[in-house]
């Protein structure tokens, strides 16, 4: 496995601890998805932290997609800065669809297809 | 059944709430280790009147249950359902039993906390964002990182006001019985939820907490909910805290960009 696609991993599951949202009304937990594409816009906000990235569908064209994720607080908490994640950084994300499918989706991991720190690990080895 | 299909997807978007103390900036209340690391199981910490001092950043503990179908599991166990403890269901007058199934049939998009408006008392016990109490002889202010929230304790021997003005976290008056703080709170409106559930309450609601430092690190707050015109039966529970030693709270402005999905 080349290492540039393991470099680093980012698990969401404690920085979604912010039970802003309703989940069951946004988001559907078996739609899962993988996608691979480019950072095009990142939204550092309450409450809910956004990124957005450029993927290439099946025909080749363009499509972009818009990944939710939790507030800054909590992955400021779980390690994250607000220069994370950048347009521009190619990523393969999961997570789960929408309800109404248009290309949105509630992230769970990001992977960032760079060489660099393992944003997480300090979170998770913390307790 | 719909029910449980939320609690598995809630499950694992909470996650484990593991917050790691990020900003790290070392706090003189705390009792250290030879190490440097915070004694969390050191005895309760008193103020010079000698009361317990509750003073410090706080969290809803994650519940114990184990992972795999438990309701809750990794979360605060009254975050989602402070009914749970029930037996036969939750003690509804008809009314309420009849919003309770509404909100559940529309898919909880009724959560005030949807469109940014504040999680209440009690729900603020059970939810997962850090708050502080500051505590003085005769005021214990807490501040409340979701939605950048603020409550006052008078323990200054006042009583409720008579016809106090309806707010979504109430009037709250306070006083010490030995190492427990006792806070009483009426006054609200009836437009916030109990839980993630969507348990309704009425605007006779009396809320009761009891906030009872164990030691250190960890704290109980003891929830009586009194709400005649809701349910038939009081409610209580107990919703475990944990001290975020060394952390504090972040600006949260939750209006910055709430963006509900596919409604």
């Amino acid at each position: 496995m080349r290492a540039c696609h393991v470099a680093l991993l980012v698990v969401l599951s404690a920085a979604a601890a912010d039970a802003h949202h309703n989940f069951r009304a946004e988001f559907d937990i078996n739609a899962p998805f993988t996608v691979t594409g480019t950072v095009t816009k990142v939204e550092w906000t309450n409450p809910h932290t956004w990124f957005y990235l450029d993927v290439k569908d099946e025909k080749g064209a363009v499509v972009n997609w818009a990944m939710e994720m939790g507030s800054p607080n909590a992955l400021m908490r779980s390690g994250w800065k607000r220069t994370s994640l950048n347009a521009g950084d190619a990523v393969s994300v999961d997570g789960y669809q929408s309800w109404d499918r248009k290309n949105t989706g509630n992230a769970r991991t990001v992977v960032l297809t760079k060489t660099g720190q393992r944003l997480f690990a300090a979170s998770s080895a913390g307790k | 059944m719909a029910g449980r299909a939320f609690v598995t997807f809630a499950l694992v978007l909470l996650g484990v709430s593991a917050h790691a103390q990020w900003l790290g900036y070392p706090d003189k209340n705390v009792r250290r280790n030879a190490d440097g690391t915070p004694n969390l199981t050191a005895p309760a910490p008193r103020t010079a009147d000698g009361k317990i001092d509750l003073s410090g950043v706080w969290e809803a503990a994650n519940g114990e249950d184990a992972a795999g179908g438990v309701e809750n599991s990794g979360a605060p166990r009254y975050l989602l359902n402070v009914m749970r403890d029930f037996k036969g269901g939750p003690p509804f007058q008809p009314w309420a039993a009849e919003m309770f199934k509404q909100r559940q049939a529309n898919k909880l998009r009724d959560n005030p906390r949807i469109r940014c408006l504040p999680t209440g008392v009690p729900g603020l016990v059970a939810y997962t964002h850090p708050y502080k109490i500051v505590q003085t002889p005769n005021l214990v202010v807490m501040l409340y990182e979701s939605q950048t929230l603020f409550r006052q304790i008078f323990l200054d021997g006042r009583a409720h006001p008579a016809d106090p003005e309806p707010t979504w976290l109430g009037y709250s008056v306070g006083k010490w019985e030995g190492d427990t703080l006792v806070v009483e709170t009426i006054g609200f409106n009836d437009k916030t939820w109990l839980d993630g559930f969507g348990h309704p309450h009425s605007d006779a609601m009396k809320v009761t907490e009891r906030y009872r430092r164990r030691d250190a690190g960890h704290m109980d707050i003891e929830v009586v909910i009194d709400d005649p015109k809701a349910y038939t039966q009081q409610i209580r529970y107990v919703q475990p805290q944990a001290l975020l030693p060394d952390g504090d709270l972040i600006e949260y402005i939750c209006n910055e960009n709430a963006k509900p999905v596919g409604q």
